[in-house]
């Protein structure tokens, strides 16, 4: 193989780093969008026995939405193994407990069950937060669009910025407040 | 009973007509211990014998010399191409044996001829990839040259022109050398039978076209391209910039950068590398490729060139 031919391959199958910041993102959702991802779906050399994966750094996974009231219905299932070994936990428990924990099983559930499906979650990485170490964040290069805008709060507006904003009336002030 | 008596003759007649081995469909477990007792039977005997085609009872080697011309569509001179096919290492032991004999016949081997065709095609290889590769230097189409004319090339093209069978050699099957030397005695029949134009279009039918597919700059190992790229535009003046403009994965075994080469703040080529140096040195690799006109995506090299073709002008670009 010649050295042009060898770089060849080596730039093709290299690893990019890429960087999905999960706030107000539904964790099913962008599952699906990060397993392409891991997998090397979106490269046009991917293949089911092709090394071509990349790795995806999840950042804020503390600040996910899950939709509706699916905090309270949405129960994790798991078996000890023993009889009587069934336990269910809603949602907010297994966040409570550990906040990588939901994106992590969303992401292992939308692959297909085989064996490479453990070895591909190890290049995912969870941060609950922002804080990522500084070796991982110097190798991510590119970043992943989140599926929706994140919403800006009435109440982390600055209050001066609130009050300048044009108005159609102002209620009048004995005006009492139900 | 009666009926036993009158039907006892006929059993031993039925039994005749009963197979006595029975066809199944199983695994036929015989082969394996068949076939290497048979093996272990030759070896005993010292070998797998290959017997030469030409020795065979009804060999005809002037019909075969006639058909090898015009398989080949050409006119060889039958005389030159019996002497082309004859190797020097037969000469020698026909010669010992007529010793023996005390008789004395002339025999002309193949060596004149090799030389004159080696000779031939060497200048007119060189003339035609300067041609073709027209802004490669010098040293780049000898390097190619030399490689088509090397022994590994010429021996497959001569054994695959069915020469293995037809060669006059003390030897058999004959060695690499002995196809190649008889290619090139070939050539040289062919230049005295036909003239320098036919030898040169058989010549780039058979060995130019063995470039067909391959990367010419495969064959040249520049040693230091980044030296040679920039002097060769420290002549012209402009500025050559190396910049880093991709990296992945910068902390991991798995790292690739990625360095194009700036030319006056224009974009001149890059290269791939799992350092930066040698993402530099394949950046300089592929500016050079361009320069010379080689690159992956040139055209591809025209093999219908007819006639010889002129030396080219002496402002030739030097690599050195």
């Amino acid at each position: 193989m010649s050295a042009a031919k060898r770089v060849q391959q080596w730039a093709t199958f290299a690893r990019t780093w890429h960087i999905f910041d999960c706030k107000w993102q539904d964790p099913y959702q962008s599952a699906d969008l990060i397993k392409k991802y891991l997998m090397g779906m979106h490269k046009p050399i991917y293949h089911p026995m092709n090394d071509c994966g990349d790795v995806v750094v999840c950042i804020n996974s503390r600040d996910i939405a899950l939709r509706g009231d699916e905090w309270k219905k949405r129960a994790y299932f798991h078996h000890t193994g023993y009889p009587g070994g069934a336990s269910w936990t809603l949602a907010w428990e297994v966040h409570n407990k550990d906040p990588t924990m939901i994106i992590k099983k969303a992401v292992y559930r939308s692959m297909k069950g085989n064996l490479q499906r453990r070895h591909t979650m190890e290049r995912l990485l969870i941060y609950p937060d922002e804080e990522v170490p500084e070796d991982v964040l110097q190798n991510v290069t590119n970043q992943i669009r989140q599926l929706r805008l994140v919403p800006t709060r009435l109440d982390h507006i600055p209050e001066d910025e609130v009050r300048k904003f044009p108005k159609v009336m102002d209620y009048p002030k004995d005006y009492v407040y139900k | 009973m009666a009926f036993v008596r009158r039907f006892i003759t006929v059993i031993p007649k039925l039994a005749k007509h009963v197979p006595i081995t029975v066809q199944s469909r199983n695994i036929k477990r015989w082969v394996a211990p068949t076939l290497m007792e048979l093996k272990r039977r030759e070896d005993k005997q010292g070998g797998k014998v290959t017997n030469p085609r030409n020795t065979f009872l009804e060999w005809n080697l002037e019909a075969e010399l006639y058909a090898f011309g015009k398989r080949l569509n050409e006119e060889f001179d039958s005389d030159l191409l019996l002497q082309a096919f004859t190797d020097r290492s037969y000469v020698i032991k026909e010669e010992m044996k007529q010793k023996e004999l005390e008789i004395d016949l002339k025999m002309k081997d193949n060596r004149e001829l090799a030389e004159e065709g080696r000779k031939f095609m060497q200048e007119y290889i060189q003339l035609y990839l300067e041609t073709v590769l027209h802004k490669l230097p010098a040293e780049g189409i000898m390097c190619i040259r030399n490689h088509l004319i090397s022994e590994k090339v010429l021996s497959n093209v001569s054994f695959h022109l069915g020469t293995k069978d037809i060669i006059l050699a003390a030897e058999y099957p004959v060695d690499n050398s002995i196809l190649a030397q008889t290619f090139e005695a070939l050539v040289g029949a062919l230049l005295q039978s036909c003239g320098e134009e036919r030898a040169a279009h058989f010549v780039r039918d058979f060995v130019i076209t063995q470039l067909q597919g391959q990367d010419v700059n495969e064959f040249w190992e520049i040693e230091d391209p980044w030296t040679m790229l920039t002097e060769m535009i420290s002549k012209t003046g402009s500025e050559l910039e190396p910049r880093l403009i991709g990296e992945v994965a910068k902390n991991t075994l798995l790292a690739c950068y990625r360095v194009g080469l700036y030319l006056d703040k224009k974009m001149m080529s890059s290269g791939f590398g799992e350092t930066v140096a040698i993402a530099k040195e394949m950046a300089a690799r592929e500016a050079l490729k361009k320069i010379f006109g080689t690159e992956e995506t040139m055209h591809p090299i025209n093999f219908k060139l007819n006639g010889i073709p002129k030396s080219r002008s002496q402002s030739k670009i030097s690599a050195s």
